[in-house]
């Protein structure tokens, strides 16, 4: 119901406007904010995973270039025009993307800046830099060309909430935690399973696609004359920044709201002062983005849940009355997407059959050098099903970079990883997960947008468990997390985020579990009470490998250690041999202790 | 080979403008992992100030009035760094609003020109802008000369600059690691204040270079932005150096390439360059490569 709602408001205020308004300008104003507000949702998929794309423009120009060419040098229907640029908008996109999705920071941005430039170019330079589209009254459906305005309001409006479905289905399935979990994390994320790259190329691809059927309508119904300079033009990307920021970046119904509130404002102005100041549009858009940047970064709609939470409080901070209810009601976060998710899926498992006897994990001939520094050299050691190794060493000693290479954080210079036999170390971090190794971090992780529960639910999700909100609910529930399920994950303790990582690395059900330094910050009771709750966790097949610092909590848990330093394993065994052993002493206290030992 | 190195020398006096260009990009950035997109626009901004003071009355060179030009934009560029960009400085939340604050301000710059001057182009004609001397049988514009040796002289005086005053190696120290950088004793704010003002100075300076050559409109920085993007990322982003080698080899390359086609579409070779620099080196040609996992 609550999801339904904001389409009946849309669809009935539309109605509305495009039922009463008559004169040429007000319709013009109309068209233009649903054309605006479709572009800013297609746009927004991609910042749903905190991507911001500037080269949107170079789609909308596909679009626009691609039906025109198609309409006047065959005679295609503009609708046919449309899924052919909507086609190739999507591969485009994966060029851009690819490339840059696998990088940090800003790439993806700097990337995207340069596209609809250079195309510009090329097709001014090589093909036609404007041209008029063909009339063609003879078939007013088959050719888009609707003698009253009123009907291009009607169409735009069909092909926006064709657009917000498919953002709302977005949100609702496992694809909208993998983007918000990306925006959140992404190193977290790769942990649990999310194939970012994927995730990011098929958002990116979807958007691209609405784009150009965006571009369709905006020439048909407004331009009527294609551009290069308009359509593939950096002012195309500045609406869709604007509108998608002011509204809310990365909600579905943000740009709606964003667009209602700036292309009228923009069109009047430009109307009524346009003729003296040239760049009045422009600069309404202008302002808005840094207004927003300073005010609202995440942009109204957000900001206006928030406030009505606030102002809830204030009204009546013990929240009996009605009127608080309501507000309450209005204001409550929206509703779990928990129905679609429930659904039990069928997924193959990605697991490797069980190999009888096998080690689960085999490390051989590991090293790694940073430049002439050598990190690890000739690491070898093998962990059965169920057994418990830990490994020790010195600060400096190698257990992080060799953690890392185990991760697929880093690659090893020389040596293998087998995990059931099977060679791992070309695989990536989701790979590693899917086929059953989970982690937790030494400094723990999380996806700070979203509450425990979800953070466990993406990694489910990441493991294909077939009830992924059931089974991470149950596994709360196991750490002594569940009345902390829906709350905030910066009000639970050190202790508890330790326990989240474990719930969370635990979901999948994992065959080998790696602990990075999981006692760091834990006091003596909380080190024994988290080595209960492992227990109580693990599956008596699953193998743990633990890499720690503190050695005297350890001994007591593991079957047996392994000690490194300077990159080699100078000790192995049981765990009592292995911290009498001389040699481990050494490293840990230096030569002088030797005597005392 | 002659018609090669007809085009190879332009493109290394170019370069050289683009070095200055992307310097200014490449400084704010490593120090606050800000992408400044509003870099170009600044430029742009100089361009009509050394217009101005050239066409308005007092017929001052382009090349005298950088000084000044420098001097103003280093204070322009602290105050819009007090205004509005320290509001959103920060690591990874800041990120989005970091990205639409530079582009609004970005357009506030171009709209503002254009309301003031309109979008006819603006010439500066100096008495040696068509002037010029063969060496051999490659001819070398005067304006494009002096433009290459002046953008060399400050690029000197900017390494004297980070190595030799106390404020240059708080800025370096503050772009090779910014928590340590505080810890001893640096004032960051201030630090950002000053890289950014001298980071838009550079670029309004090597946009004084260009107008000898370059005509303006309100929308030229649209033309730079590409090159001072992958001039930056070719030389590894982050790295003031790195974009200074970048700009150069941005400039050769879009001469060079007019060997082949035509003058026109010389910013898609630049861009295709840019985009293989991404795919095999995203760090740059001199930096480590470095991926999320």
């Amino acid at each position: 119901m609550r999801r339904l709602a904001p389409f009946v408001v849309l669809v009935v205020v539309v109605a509305l406007f495009n039922g009463s308004l008559s004169g040429r300008f007000h319709l013009r104003v109309l068209t233009l904010a649903v054309v605006w507000a479709l572009a800013g949702v297609a746009w927004n998929l991609m910042a749903k995973a905190g991507q911001i794309s500037l080269g949107h423009s170079a789609f909308v120009g596909i679009g626009a270039y691609g039906f025109t060419i198609l309409l006047r040098d065959g005679g295609t229907s503009p609708w046919v025009g449309m899924a052919v640029g909507m086609g190739v908008a999507a591969a485009l996109a994966l060029v851009i993307g690819l490339p840059t999705f696998r990088l940090k920071g800003f790439y993806f941005t700097l990337a995207t800046i340069s596209f609809p430039l250079i195309m510009e170019l090329l097709v001014s330079h090589y093909g036609e830099p404007e041209f008029t589209v063909p009339f063609h009254p003879e078939n007013e459906w088959k050719f888009m060309e609707f003698s009253n305005a009123h009907t291009y309001v009607w169409v735009g409006l069909g092909m926006l909430l064709v657009a917000l479905v498919i953002s709302e289905l977005i949100d609702v399935t496992s694809f909208g935690f993998a983007l918000r979990a990306i925006r959140d994390n992404e190193v977290l994320a790769r942990a649990v399973g999310i194939r970012t790259v994927a995730w990011k190329s098929a958002a990116f691809m979807i958007s691209a696609a609405l784009s150009a059927a965006m571009a369709v309508l905006w020439v048909k119904a407004v331009l009527r004359v294609t551009v290069a300079e308009e359509v593939f033009g950096i002012t195309v990307v500045i609406v869709m920044l604007s509108v998608a920021f002011v509204g809310g970046v990365g909600q579905t119904w943000g740009p709606v709201v964003g667009a209602a509130f700036l292309i009228p404002l923009a069109m009047f102005l430009d109307d009524s002062i346009g003729e003296s100041v040239p760049g009045a549009q422009e600069l309404v858009y202008a302002a808005a983005l840094v207004l927003v940047a300073l005010l609202i970064p995440r942009g109204i709609l957000p900001a206006a849940e928030r406030g009505c939470r606030r102002l809830a409080g204030l009204v009546d901070p013990e929240g009996r009355g009605r009127g608080w209810q309501v507000v309450q009601r209005l204001a409550a976060p929206p509703p779990r997407p928990s129905p679609l998710l429930s659904v039990p899926r069928k997924v193959p498992s990605r697991r490797i059959p069980s190999t009888d006897g096998a080690p689960v994990l085999e490390v051989e001939g590991i090293a790694k050098s940073f430049g002439a520094n050598r990190v690890l050299s000739d690491v070898t050691f093998e962990v059965d099903a169920g057994r418990r190794v830990g490994i020790i060493g010195p600060n400096g000693a190698g257990k992080t970079t060799l953690f890392n290479i185990m991760t697929a954080h880093l690659r090893a210079d020389a040596g293998r990883i087998r995990f059931k036999s099977v060679a791992i170390d070309a695989m990536r971090a989701p790979r590693r997960y899917e086929l059953g190794i989970s982690r937790t971090f030494q400094v723990p992780q999380g996806f700070h947008l979203m509450s425990p529960l979800d953070n466990v639910v993406v990694a489910a999700i990441g493991a294909a468990v077939t009830r992924p909100v059931h089974a991470s609910m149950a596994m709360l529930d196991r750490v002594g997390l569940a009345d902390k399920a829906l709350g905030e994950l910066s009000s639970l303790t050190v202790a508890e985020t330790k326990n989240l990582e474990l719930a969370r690395a635990m979901v999948s059900e994992p065959e080998l579990l790696l602990l990075d330094e999981p006692l760091a910050g834990l006091n003596e009771t909380e080190r024994v009470r988290f080595f209960q709750i492992v227990d109580d966790l693990v599956a008596p097949q699953t193998a743990i490998v633990v890499i720690e610092h503190s050695v005297r909590s350890l001994i007591r848990y593991v079957d047996s250690v392994v000690a490194l330093d300077e990159g080699r394993i100078i000790a192995e065994g049981p765990p009592e041999d292995v911290v009498s052993d001389p040699a481990v002493i050494e490293a840990y206290l230096g030569s002088k202790w030797m005597k005392r030992a | 080979m002659i018609e090669f190195l007809q085009f190879l020398v332009p493109g290394i006096l170019i370069g050289g403008v683009y070095a200055l260009l992307a310097s200014g990009l490449g400084l704010i950035f490593g120090v606050m992992r800000v992408v400044n997109f509003a870099q170009a626009d600044f430029m742009m901004l100089a361009m009509y100030l050394s217009w101005a003071l050239f066409a308005g009355g007092i017929g001052l060179d382009p090349f005298l009035a950088m000084p000044g030009v420098f001097v103003v934009f280093l204070l322009l560029g602290m105050a819009v760094h007090w205004l509005f960009i320290r509001f959103v400085i920060g690591r990874r939340e800041n990120h989005d609003a970091q990205v639409i604050l530079t582009i609004g301000l970005g357009l506030i710059f171009q709209n503002l020109i254009l309301i003031r001057y309109s979008s006819e182009p603006r010439v500066v004609a100096p008495s040696y802008a068509n002037d010029g001397d063969f060496i051999g049988d490659i001819f070398i514009s005067r304006a494009r000369l002096y433009a290459f040796l002046l953008s060399m002289l400050v690029a000197a005086l900017l390494f004297l600059f980070l190595n030799r005053t106390a404020t240059g190696r708080a800025i370096r120290a503050a772009s090779e690691n910014w928590e340590a950088a505080t810890y001893m004793g640096i004032d960051i704010d201030r630090t950002n204040r000053i890289a950014f003002g001298v980071g838009v100075a550079l670029t309004a300076v090597g946009g004084s270079a260009l107008v000898t050559f370059q005509s303006i409109t309100p929308f030229v920085g649209l033309r730079f932005v590409v090159v001072m993007f992958a001039a930056v990322v070719l030389g590894g982003l982050g790295s003031v150096g790195g974009a200074f080698v970048g700009g150069v080899l941005i400039g050769i390359i879009q001469s060079v390439s007019q060997v082949w086609t035509s003058a026109a579409v010389k910013n898609v070779w630049v861009f295709g360059l840019f985009l293989l620099i991404l795919y095999v080196r995203p760090n740059g040609l001199f930096g480590k490569v470095q991926r999320a996992i």
